[in-house]
């Protein structure tokens, strides 16, 4: 049917063009995706002409895997729920031969069928355009009479080859088990990268989310099939007319968790701005390492608290930034200003030895209008230090006590005039 | 940790499905404790501080329990400080710094967004915030992610916070008196507000002892439900201890409440 039948029949209709090389992207994303559940994943070609457009095929090799996921039924379940996440349309199918299963799903037959004995009765009475034959193939086939495929397969498998070509029989031996059908196993790259490509620009971050939901989860999967964890990825926004923005999403430990992954990416893109429409969406990862194994001992639930920790942390440094979350360190310096420091969590201290000092530091010494001299505690204790470098200091400190009963930490500046400064409080 | 108390871990895990249940910990202040309920700061609660100025020694109070809580593997955040927490006092105080977190939020939204994420988090023991204003619905919150979490949240608050109810388990009024730092306790829960304790203050300033074996009795005693009887206090005073005076102001008020016989 052209566009201007289509039209004629349903005017509402909505003209979509077709991208053959994204719908092959989509299938290798899949693919990888489709790697954790079977290790041998054999990826089908997507064909440009419109008659095979729904033929994309998929097929993952299942017998191996059904020990693993506890079952026939449960895999299924499993396949089925996650791909159902990733909101693609599909079809499934179970056979013994690669090409019988394809030809099982397109033809909708949801039934495990294990041996060629039953793959050869069940499909006996399906129409021959359901095989994955060329189109001219199946139209001769039909106007001799030929038009389901147990006719087909009843006819001598010389004849159809003198009239139709040995590749016809070659597919249907294959399909019915008589040779074997060895073909490429798909192998994962070592690199991820995936690209999803809007048919008009996003406005909203709010609108992102839903591609980003799903190739977030699909990398989740790639990183399973993998069984690796990834501790940082890029994603990377595409405008229409200015440069891409790139945002790179960090984790504190190595994790495949696509729920953690999507509120991290949620959190920076709420606060980023994007400078303009969103027409194009990638995800790249190239660093991957092993994820820490989630074993736990009964009582001790440190291991699971380290992991909840990391996770925490990498949200409030997702929103906050990086300079917004550190932790402090002793500096050997006698300068108040130069004897703390901010430093990376994780990282070891060496325990320094100090005189009493005030709990809050003032990042400014505050100068201080005197007009009687307040009650001194204790003091001074005179710091004289930074030749070296431009901060030079000579200071006498004092603990004060004021009126209201709040003790301050003040200097009396020597290098100067002697004037009086705030420099912390004993809070 | 030995057989018997692996067992009785294993006991209370089957029973309750909470593996261990301090619910409370203690200020690490006598007096404080003392005047709480409970005999401390209880776990999974918000408490709001209100001191009248900076600088009376409104954090210090917060240092014993802090320092124990990064000695036991837990992690303490302080977020939007007022000034610079200083790592080497903070290291005087017994601050374990490979166990402090500090959040710089730019904005009131975030900062009460941080205080959420880390009283929620249960690596953190205790968390200390410094928001500009608080609302009730706010404060709400916080207390609920603190029970989630099993840690405590210290809020700090302007002096006029005071007049405001709010729905924080614990509230105290700081100031000073000639004696120390005076501390007006407004609200508790599990107990009558509205009494205050004075604390001298420059006990605050070091590292405050391990509370004693006797010191502890009386805190049991005292958060036990049935009254204390008196020969149970006349034990524990017999007992040496280093806060002579202050058990013996405890002695006083537990007889007070006595039924008289």
């Amino acid at each position: 049917m052209n566009y201007a039948a289509a039209v004629a029949v349903c005017p509402q209709v909505k003209m979509l063009e077709r991208n053959v090389p994204s719908e092959q992207c989509a299938l290798e994303r899949l693919a990888a995706w489709a790697y954790q559940f079977s290790s041998t994943v054999i990826l089908g070609k997507t064909s440009s002409h419109f008659q095979d457009a729904r033929r994309a095929v998929l097929w993952l090799e299942i017998g191996a895997s059904l020990k693993l996921f506890g079952g026939f039924r449960n895999l299924i379940e499993t396949i089925e729920r996650e791909l159902q996440s990733l909101s693609y349309t599909y079809r499934l199918g179970i056979g013994p031969t690669l090409e019988g299963a394809a030809l099982l799903a397109r033809a909708g037959i949801r039934i495990a069928i294990t041996n060629t004995q039953a793959l050869r009765s069940r499909i006996r009475d399906l129409p021959i355009h359901q095989l994955a034959m060329p189109t001219h193939v199946c139209q001769n086939l039909v106007t001799s009479g030929v038009r389901t495929i147990g006719l087909l397969l009843e006819l001598p498998r010389d004849a159809i080859a003198k009239r139709f070509g040995p590749e016809i029989t070659l597919f249907l031996d294959r399909l019915t088990g008589s040779i074997a059908d060895p073909r490429p196993a798909f192998t994962l790259p070592p690199r991820y990268a995936a690209k999803f490509d809007f048919d008009f620009e996003l406005k909203h971050s709010e609108a992102l989310l839903f591609p980003l939901k799903r190739m977030v989860r699909e990398f989740a999967g790639f990183l399973r099939g993998h069984d690796v964890g990834a501790q940082t990825f890029m994603l990377v926004f595409e405008h229409r007319e200015v440069p891409a923005t790139r945002i790179q999403i960090g984790l504190s430990i190595p994790d495949r968790d696509p729920e953690k992954f999507l509120a991290l990416v949620r959190e920076r893109l709420e606060r980023t701005e994007l400078p303009a429409h969103t027409i194009g969406l990638r995800l790249l990862a190239d660093q991957f390492s092993t994820p820490t194994t989630q074993q736990s001992d009964l009582f001790s639930n440190t291991l699971q608290n380290s992991e909840e920790l990391a996770h925490t942390l990498d949200r409030i440094t997702a929103r906050l930034g990086k300079n917004g979350i550190y932790g402090l360190r002793s500096v050997a310096d006698h300068r108040p200003e130069s004897s703390w420091s901010a430093a990376s969590i994780t990282e070891k201290r060496r325990s320094l030895e100090f005189p009493e000092r005030p709990l809050w530091l003032l990042s400014q010494p505050k100068p201080l209008q005197l007009s009687a001299m307040p009650q001194i505690t204790s003091g001074p204790e005179r710091i004289e230090s930074g030749w070296w470098d431009a901060a030079d200091v000579q200071r006498d400190y004092y603990i004060v006590r004021t009126s209201n009963g709040s003790d301050l930490w003040v200097y009396r500046d020597l290098s100067g005039n002697g004037e009086w400064y705030l420099h912390g409080f004993w809070s | 940790m030995n057989r018997a108390e692996t067992l009785e871990q294993l006991a209370r895990l089957c029973r309750t499905g909470i593996a261990a249940a301090p619910a409370i910990e203690s200020s690490g202040v006598m007096e404080l404790d003392c005047a709480l309920p409970h005999g401390g700061w209880p776990v999974g609660t918000i408490v709001e501080l209100m001191p009248l100025t900076t600088g009376i020694g409104e954090f210090r109070l917060l240092m014993p329990l802090l320092a124990r809580l990064t000695r036991t593997e837990n992690y303490i955040a302080l977020i939007s400080t007022p000034y610079i927490p200083f790592a080497p006092a903070l290291a005087r105080h017994g601050i374990q710094l490979e166990r402090l977190v500090v959040i710089d939020a730019k904005t009131q939204e975030d900062t009460l967004w941080a205080f959420e994420q880390t009283l929620r988090c249960k690596s953190f023991g205790a968390v200390v915030a410094w928001p500009t204003t608080v609302r009730d619905r706010e404060v709400r919150r916080l207390q609920l992610a603190a029970e989630a979490g099993r840690s405590i949240g210290f809020l700090y608050r302007p002096p006029a916070a005071a007049l405001e109810s709010s729905p924080a388990a614990i509230r105290l009024k700081l100031q000073t008196n000639q004696n120390g730092l005076e501390i007006d306790i407004l609200k508790c829960r599990g107990a009558r507000g509205g009494f205050s304790v004075t604390i001298d203050s420059t006990r605050l300033n070091e590292e405050a002892p391990s509370l004693p074996s006797a010191v502890q009795d009386v805190r049991m005693a005292r958060s036990s439900d049935h009254p204390p009887s008196a020969s149970h206090f006349f034990l524990c005073c017999g007992s040496a201890s280093p806060y002579p005076s202050c058990l013996l102001k405890l002695c006083k008020r537990a007889r007070s409440r006595l039924p008289p016989s």
